[in-house]
């Protein structure tokens, strides 16, 4: 029996533990889309059921977009807690593993709302791509071109564009010279679908700064990985306490980082803030280059390209967004912005590489969309209000999260306007990591944020 | 306790304990066990009652585990140790000649040697229950093979020295809940005729609200053996086990754990944050601490000061007091009022002289077995992994706030990674560097102690 209009979804349950099993047992639809009864179960299968029919009848299911349906954030509205409960009553069966029974502890002890599918996220659909929660500790270690290794990195005695090249590996990558200026950071009050921590506009002077024309890729990220890392679990003091001379880096991941979408030119994703900024330590050390993450300031000034507009590119926020009434009527506008931006209406819920989009007028790749990009700011909504530096700000002084910006691939069209802001939302991203304590290196729960660094000017380097 | 007192203590229980197995087995004060359970406590008995044969396995054949195991046959009738295991052959052979001696042979294809004696052991087809008594390093692993081999199991307090280990436990724990192991510890209090009454007195509003409690454990100093020519490093370590944290845990986890658990067993909840003390002057060897001072912070102003020390000719005791708005208790047998006056006291039965003695018939590590026996036999089903292992957990809480100086929270213990032990258990030299810890250092927060130098 299929559930009315899910033929993609039969044949990936098909494929699951829930029906190729070696015990026989077939899990159906509504044991786990619907709650056991006693639970909300009729209003549930009325509900459900009403929209069923409605998607049945109304809409074209070749074009529903099964992916994003499974991101877990989609998924988790789709499945029931007490459902999985229901059938799974023994949480520690004699066979579960050391992790597997750290993470049920820390799922019976939690005090935050945590779902079964917040690890098991496949269970009930196949997918070839999915990796189970285990430490991956093949991860990077396969060293796959024959290309001999660079020797040195890029010399730089103007300042103009230039390619690194990081000694001792085959990558390199394109860096944009930008002239220093004078902008208009943040977004008027009239601007479409704006929020309110992005004003006033402040007239904000930086001086000059190269920024990565692309988003910090794999193969970039992966050249670190492979030089610092580390088997054991290193505590954040050890690291911090070390000089440039020896730096610790991450530890191997759980699970595929990549999400199985694939590594090469697509951007690093689900490392964390403080991994992203061991980055910078380690590349400006293996350069002799001052490398960091940007400050938010720059981000967007890089973003903006000079330009005022809600986009660096010309159109209106109201018609792009698929959130307003009118567009869920209409469908939203996606001619122009889908040829700049990888966001939620063109990316199929996952990462793309970069030749998919057009550049902006600095000639600089994915600020908007695709990930979202850490900055070196802690972020405060009231930052715009209160802050009487504008010259080379670099966010307060005090703050909990990071500033990240750009937004991603899964972001609506009004959340990868140029001036929208952002914050890591730390506690969130580490809820399933099995370990105790939770890994300083990667973010278990968020698979759209990566990061894009700047070179600053050194005299020292322009002869 | 001095370890002379103690083997004197096992041999009176033994015979003791061998004359009730061979009367017939009551279980007394039927009355009492509905409210006893209610409150979860253990019921009280007079002997474990008839049932199907039980054979247990001994893991850890040294002094603690020998009685152990002879208190495990004197809880009842049709109960046997049939194997034993111990990572050292005296070990194991001593034991051996001790039950010989009762009559009752141990054979020599059940005995194992070895780190990995334990699994051969549990490989075993006839054993029912297996006693976990070694030091409390190996005791997540010794429980994780248990409940995996499906065995019901007595285990000494305390559970692990760290807490991965304590997770394990508790993870181990769940896991014989769900298929119905029956697990016993040994945390003698909790089984106590006294102490059970004094609880239901608290429970009842005697002392009103809890304030405030404080914990000792204070003695003279304990038992350590100097290493001996051709004992490699982990041979001495294992034999002088009591004296290395990573072993023992620190005596704050060895003796003091059960004033400790007390403390959580009467305020009936774990402490939200320790601050303490500690030091090191006139220890021979290993690297632990002579004593402790530690404030174990409950939230809502209700704080417990536990002390313990290991030094010869102080002021020394041992025990608990609870603080309430109405009153106060040694949570043993006595109540006293705001000025002192005695409201009430448990009333210990009178010997065969019909003298009142001063403590109860049945000693606590036989009551411990009896009620092991009764729940396997009856049905009611009994385990204490967890409450015991969080006990374990505070101790560690207090330990490792004395060692860095530091306030360590509840949570930060609970998912800490602290895993003292080396990477690997064998005979030969030992690859781990000692320090005594010493406060405001950042040491004992990381992976594993760091020991410097020739290991004494």
């Amino acid at each position: 029996m299929s559930c009315h209009i899910h033929p993609h979804a039969d044949n990936s349950w098909k494929f699951s533990t829930h029906y190729n099993n070696s015990s026989g047992t077939i899990v159906h639809c509504v044991e786990c889309h619907l709650p056991p009864e006693g639970h909300g179960y009729l209003f549930a299968k009325a509900k459900h059921g009403l929209k069923d029919a409605y998607g049945y009848y109304i809409k074209d299911s070749a074009k529903i977009d099964w992916q994003k349906k499974k991101l877990l954030e989609n998924a988790i509205t789709l499945v029931y807690e007490n459902s999985c409960i229901d059938c799974h009553q023994n949480l520690f069966p004699v066979t579960l593993s050391v992790n597997g029974g750290n993470a049920h502890l820390f799922y019976v002890t939690s005090k935050e709302p945590l779902s079964c599918i917040n690890c098991h996220l496949n269970v009930g659909h196949y997918d070839k791509n999915a990796v189970l929660h285990e430490h991956d500790s093949s991860f990077g270690v396969i060293i796959t071109s024959d290309k001999p290794p660079f020797i040195e990195s890029a010399e730089v005695t103007e300042f103009r564009d230039f390619t690194e090249t990081i000694p001792g590996t085959t990558v390199s990558f394109e860096m944009a010279a930008l002239p220093g200026g004078t902008f208009y950071m943040g977004s008027p009050k009239d601007e479409p679908l704006r929020d309110d921590d992005e004003g006033p506009v402040r007239e904000v002077k930086l001086s000059q700064f190269w920024i990565g024309k692309t988003e910090v890729t794999w193969d970039e990220y992966m050249a670190f990985f492979r030089a610092t890392s580390s088997q054991g679990r290193t505590e954040d003091q050890v690291v911090i306490s070390k000089n440039a001379d020896a730096i610790s880096g991450a530890t191997p991941p759980w699970g595929a980082p990549d999400q199985g979408w694939g590594k090469g030119s697509r951007p690093a994703i689900t490392m964390s803030w403080h991994a992203a900024n061991i980055y910078c330590q380690w590349l400006s050390k293996v350069t002799g280059k001052k490398y960091r993450l940007p400050t938010e300031a720059e981000w967007e000034y890089a973003c903006r390209a000079e330009t005022k507009t809600p986009y660096f590119f010309a159109g209106d926020p109201r018609k792009f967004t698929s959130e307003s009434f009118l567009r869920k009527l209409l469908g939203p506008d996606t001619t122009t912005i889908a040829s700049y931006i990888i966001y939620n209406k063109n990316s199929g819920a996952m990462t793309a590489e970069p030749f998919m989009v057009k550049v902006n007028p600095f000639g600089l790749k994915n600020t908007s969309g695709n990930v979202a990009e850490f900055c070196s700011d802690l972020y405060s909504e009231e930052y715009y209000k209160t802050d009487s530096l504008r010259t080379n700000p670099k966010g307060p002084a005090r703050g909990l999260e990071h500033v990240i910006r750009g937004g991603s691939f899964k972001s609506d069209a009004r959340d990868v306007r140029s001036a929208a802001r952002d914050y890591t939302r730390t506690k969130e991203w580490l809820v399933t990591d099995p370990q105790m304590p939770k890994s300083i290196w990667w973010y278990s729960d968020c698979i759209d944020v990566g990061f894009r660094i700047v070179c600053e000017v050194d005299s020292s380097l322009l002869k | 306790m001095k370890n002379i007192n103690r083997r004197k203590f096992i041999e009176r229980t033994a015979l003791a304990g061998i004359s009730i197995a061979s009367a017939a087995a009551v279980i007394s004060a039927c009355k009492k066990m509905p409210e006893n359970k209610e409150l979860g406590l253990p019921p009280i008995l007079r002997g474990a009652p008839k049932g199907k044969k039980l054979r247990a396995g001994l893991i850890g054949a040294g002094a603690r585990g020998t009685g152990a195991a002879i208190n495990f046959i004197s809880a009842g009738p049709d109960l046997e140790i049939i194997a034993l295991a111990d990572v050292f052959q005296d070990k194991i052979d001593a034991c051996r000649e001790r039950f010989a001696s009762f009559n009752l042979p141990i054979p020599e294809e059940n005995c194992f040697a070895g780190f990995d004696g334990y699994k051969k052991l549990m490989a075993l087809p006839d054993i029912d229950v297996v006693l976990l008594v070694t030091p409390p390093q190996f005791r997540p692993d010794h429980f994780l093979e248990a409940v995996t081999t499906n065995k019901h199991v007595f285990m000494e307090k305390p559970l692990a020295v760290d807490p991965v280990g304590i997770r394990s436990i508790i993870t181990s724990a769940k896991k014989a809940e769900a298929i119905g192991l029956n697990v016993v510890t040994g945390t003698q209090r909790r089984h106590q005729e006294d102490y059970i009454a004094t609880y239901k007195q608290v429970k009842n509003g005697a002392i009103g609200k809890i304030t405030s409690a404080k914990a000792f454990w204070n003695q003279d100093h304990v038992w350590f053996r100097e290493r001996e020519p051709g004992w490699n490093d982990m041979e001495y370590m294992i034999r002088n086990w009591n004296n290395f944290c990573w072993l023992c845990g620190d005596h704050i986890l060895d003796t003091h754990v059960h004033n400790i658990d007390v403390i959580n067993w009467f305020i009936g909840k774990y402490p939200e944050r320790a601050i303490g003390y500690g030091g090191r002057h006139q220890r021979v060897t290993g690297d632990q601490y002579d004593f402790f001072s530690i404030d174990f912070n409950y939230g809502n102003g209700v704080s417990s000061h536990s002390m313990c020390r290991q030094i010869d000719s102080c002021a020394n005791a041992t025990g608990e007091i609870i603080m309430g708005t109405e009153g106060y208790t040694n949570c043993q047998n006595t109540i006293w009022d705001l000025k002192a006056n005695v409201k009430w006291k448990f009333e210990y039965p009178p010997d065969e002289n019909g003298n009142q003695m001063n403590q109860s018939v049945i000693p606590p590590y036989v009551q411990e077995h009896m009620h092991l026996v009764y729940a396997i036999r009856t049905g009611n089903y009994v385990n204490e992994a967890e409450q015991t292992a969080l006990s374990t957990l505070t101790a560690i809480m207090g330990r490792t706030a004395a060692y860095t100086g530091q306030a360590i929270s509840w949570d930060e213990i609970f998912k800490s990674d602290m895993n003292l032990g080396p990477s690997k258990l064998e005979f030969g030299p030992v690859d781990m560097v000692f320090e005594t810890p010493i406060p405001g250092t950042p040491v004992i927060s990381t992976v594993k102690p760091l020991y410097k130098g020739q290991i004494i």
